[in-house]
């Protein structure tokens, strides 16, 4: 036994040597909890995927680090009339086969994105019918209705150019296998489920990054993943949870960075019958919820308060419009008042991977009387019932979150406040009147007004209980040195390395 | 001898033909995979339209029989996450499964025959029990913590291994020791008492009178008696081991099939559910087959009638 245990170190210490890999020099290692799920920009719609992808592919428009709307491959755009946007092209930019990105270019991958064969998950281009060129660098897209924020809908997914010449030649499958775009890095080799290697691409048109290799990994245990950041086997872990940052609080050479961004919880009441049909009720449960309290318990103050569903750094959030005051008398006065004095049973669903926040929530809606049994789904389920035609599926109360990476209030707003939408459970005709004008006016100015009278309403007949916005939070090694915009996109073209 | 092969050969056709069509059935009761392809803002409309487009919009038979036509020439169908034909998937994802099973296998035979044969020699005694216990810890501790503790100690305290990923031998050795940590327990236990009554039976009393060694005894003929039933669970175990990697896969960022499984069953990626639970079921119906014909080689006495 004992010769073998020997053995055993022996072994061990042997292959100590080949540990730590190839790590030093200017290559960045970021882990995501997941990889892509193609490398066909036009073939997915969620964030991990848009993550690696959008280093290898440019978009029509930005995001600069002030989060405002920013020049990418189109230099500047306009509305000549509320059904078409016409984009000026930035000249001279080349795919990384070689290819020209220009009109034709941009026009062939928004129809290819619209084709039904394509199967993309992308939905934000809906009410967009065709895209035209008009000359070498003009394109214009057309809309069925008006679409204000169609500019900053083409700063992420429905916004990336594809080379039409590549796809004709490679196919969508050896497309998929090999990308090509326009963007700061080149595609080196992607194995699934080890990691996806990019390389700087020396003629980027904002110039080359500042280091040479990029690298992704799927790393989806946390706690695996921030063991890899202290052993030096990435520089970045990305998408942490407040309390899995705290894991990893002050131990040497790795930080924790939290940044404000735009991902948005809130819990949804349905107002149709029962006792949230009530105002009062719904405006107790408002104030009974102390959101400053569980920013500093449950999302160790990486969060901030939010008066209604608009984030900060989204148009249309008004600043004059404040929280509900936290006051658990005046709670349980409109409790009473509304014929609830011993308050009444009640169920709030969440995903599993906000149990915390649920526990925590019905916890502070106990103490005015209201008795909330928390109802944990995984979150396939959670999602199916989210968006079944069934508008009570997830019951009375449900904990949710969403991120409008179009930074445009519109995206918070529009599945579920108009009462046809199907997320919606409140019936307001002056609510849907201010959707239709946010929607469908051109005007930012006619727009905003009908946001910040939207917000007024919201507060007032509180069809939701209105929570926070959460900070995106990285734990990062010595090396690396980035920061993102609100969006929290891993555009690592800014990024700088030191050896 | 022959006939019966083929009789099991066609047999195992029979099971597999009832797994494809219970994973079928299963996987379209777990939910609309539509539903968790687009955001949650997307219309009726456009779940219609990606449904339509993804050919899920036909009747059920329909499907059903596609999918059986295409079964015999290995073909599954395109995964509707990853849009590449799921015997691609499955195939770049055998490889890591393969070396993490075998490697632990090869591992918990390592520990689990000499701590069975140690402690079936000191039966009752004090280094019995301390065998045994020692491979139970192993067999209760949860997967996911013994990992975890395993990466903090050799890889973040030490800095001996790498943490997690696939790459070289170096990359093996933790999640081989937490997979076999498991398996060990189930094989060392089962050898003990296994030994034990051979011990204890006339031939090797016989041998232990002609004056033989007490290492010819336990090794040649104690041995290889008491291993039927260790081969039986061996067998059993490398399933496990294989479809049991989960958890390990997961702590580690092993690119297996487990990992890989769990991910398809989230995403109710219909056609790579139907691929990789085919797979096990091919693997299973395939070790015990082989365990079965092991049996004549291990045991004359045994004949496949």
């Amino acid at each position: 036994m004992n010769r073998r245990a020997l053995l055993g170190l022996g072994l061990l210490s042997l292959l100590s040597g080949c540990a730590t890999g190839p790590g030093a020099g200017t290559v960045l290692r970021i882990a995501q909890p997941a990889d892509p799920r193609t490398l066909d920009p036009h073939k997915i719609s969620d964030m991990p995927s848009m993550n690696a992808l959008i280093n290898v592919f440019d978009t029509l428009t930005t995001r600069g680090p002030d989060n405002r709307l920013a020049p990418g491959l189109a230099l500047s755009w306009e509305a000549p009339d509320p059904y078409t946007w016409r984009f000026r092209l930035r000249p001279g930019v080349r795919f990384h086969n070689g290819e020209a990105c220009d009109a034709v270019a941009v026009a062939f991958s928004v129809n290819r994105l619209l084709n039904p064969a394509t199967k993309s998950p992308i939905v934000e281009l809906r009410n967009v019918s065709a895209a035209v060129p008009l000359d070498e660098l003009t394109v214009e897209l057309r809309t069925s209705k008006p679409d204000p924020i169609i500019p900053a809908k083409v700063s992420l997914f429905g916004g990336v150019v594809v080379p039409p010449g590549y796809l004709a030649v490679a196919g969508d499958a050896g497309f998929a296998r090999h990308p090509v775009g326009t963007g700061p890095f080149t595609f080196v080799d992607f194995q699934r489920d080890r990691r996806l290697r990019l390389r700087a691409n020396p003629g980027y048109w904002a110039g080359p990054a500042g280091y040479r290799d990029l690298e992704f990994m799927p790393m989806p245990n946390t706690s695996s993943a921030l063991a890899a950041l202290q052993s030096d086997e990435v520089d970045m872990v990305t998408e942490l949870s407040p309390d899995s940052a705290l894991q990893i609080t002050g131990y040497r050479g790795v930080s924790i960075r939290n940044y404000p961004a735009v991902p948005t919880s809130y819990v949804s009441l349905d107002t149709t019958d029962g006792p949230l049909s009530d105002v009062r009720v719904r405006r107790a449960l408002n104030h009974a919820v102390d959101v400053p309290l569980l920013i500093k318990a449950v999302m160790d103050g990486k969060a901030r308060e939010l008066a209604t569903l608009i984030p900060r750094e989204s148009f249309g959030h008004d600043p004059a419009i404040t929280p509900y005051t936290r006051d658990l008398d005046l709670a349980k006065r409109l409790l009473t008042e509304a014929g609830y004095p011993n308050g009444f049973d009640t169920t709030l669903t969440a995903r599993t991977d906000s149990a915390l926040l649920a526990e925590a929530i019905s916890g502070l809606l106990a103490r005015a009387g209201v008795r909330a049994a928390v109802r944990l789904l995984d979150i396939g389920t959670y999602t199916a019932r989210l968006t079944s035609d069934n508008r009570r599926a997830l019951g009375p109360m449900y904990l949710a979150k969403s991120t409008g990476w179009t930074l445009d209030g519109q995206s918070l707003v529009q599945s579920n406040v108009r009462h046809d939408r199907r997320q919606s459970r409140w019936n307001s005709p002056e609510a849907d009147r201010l959707i239709d004008a946010e929607e469908l006016g051109i005007a930012p100015e006619d727009r905003q007004r009908a946001f910040t009278e939207l917000q007024r309403l919201l507060k007032d007949q509180a069809p939701f209980v209105f929570l926070f916005q959460s900070d995106s939070i990285y734990a990062m090694g010595d090396r690396a040195h980035w920061q993102p915009n609100a969006a929290g996109v891993l555009r690592m073209h800014s990024a700088t390395v030191t050896a | 001898m022959i006939p019966t092969i083929i009789r099991r050969i066609l047999s195992a056709i029979v099971v597999l033909f009832c797994v494809a069509t219970v994973a079928f059935v299963l996987v379209r009761l777990s939910g609309d995979p539509v539903k968790l392809m687009l955001p949650p803002d997307a219309t009726a409309q456009q779940e219609t339209t990606l449904r339509a487009s993804l050919g899920l919009d036909r009747p059920l038979w329909t499907q059903y029989l596609d999918y059986l036509a295409g079964l015999p020439r290995l073909r599954f169908g395109d995964s509707l996450v990853y849009g590449q034909p799921v015997a691609e998937v499955l195939l770049a994802r055998v490889p890591a499964t393969a070396e993490l099973a075998a490697a632990a296998l090869a591992l918990t035979l390592l520990i689990a025959v000499p701590a069975g044969t140690f402690a079936a020699l000191h039966r009752g005694r004090a280094g019995d029990s301390g065998v045994m216990g020692a491979v139970l810890i192993g067999q209760s501790t949860p997967v996911f913590w013994i990992g975890i503790l395993l990466i903090l100690v050799f890889a973040v305290r030490l800095q001996w291994l790498p943490a997690s990923g696939y790459g070289g031998l170096d990359h093996l050795v933790l999640p081989a020791v937490t997979l076999a940590l498991y398996s060990v327990a189930v094989v060392a236990r089962l050898l003990r008492s296994s030994l034990i009554d051979v011990l204890g039976s006339d031939y090797i009393r016989t041998a232990t009178a002609k004056g033989l060694r007490t290492r010819t005894v336990v090794g040649v003929h104690a041995l290889r008696n008491a291993a039927l039933p260790v081969v039986t669970v061996v067998g059993l175990e490398i399933g496990s081991l294989l479809g049991g990697a989960i958890l390990t896969e997961q702590v580690f960022s092993w690119p297996g099939i487990g990992r890989l499984t769990v991910e398809a069953i989230q995403n109710r990626d219909f056609p790579l559910v139907q691929g990789t639970v085919l797979f096990f079921a091919a693997i299973f119906v395939l070790v015990n087959l082989l365990v079965d014909l092991s049996y004549t080689v291990l045991d004359p006495r045994v004949r496949l009638t």
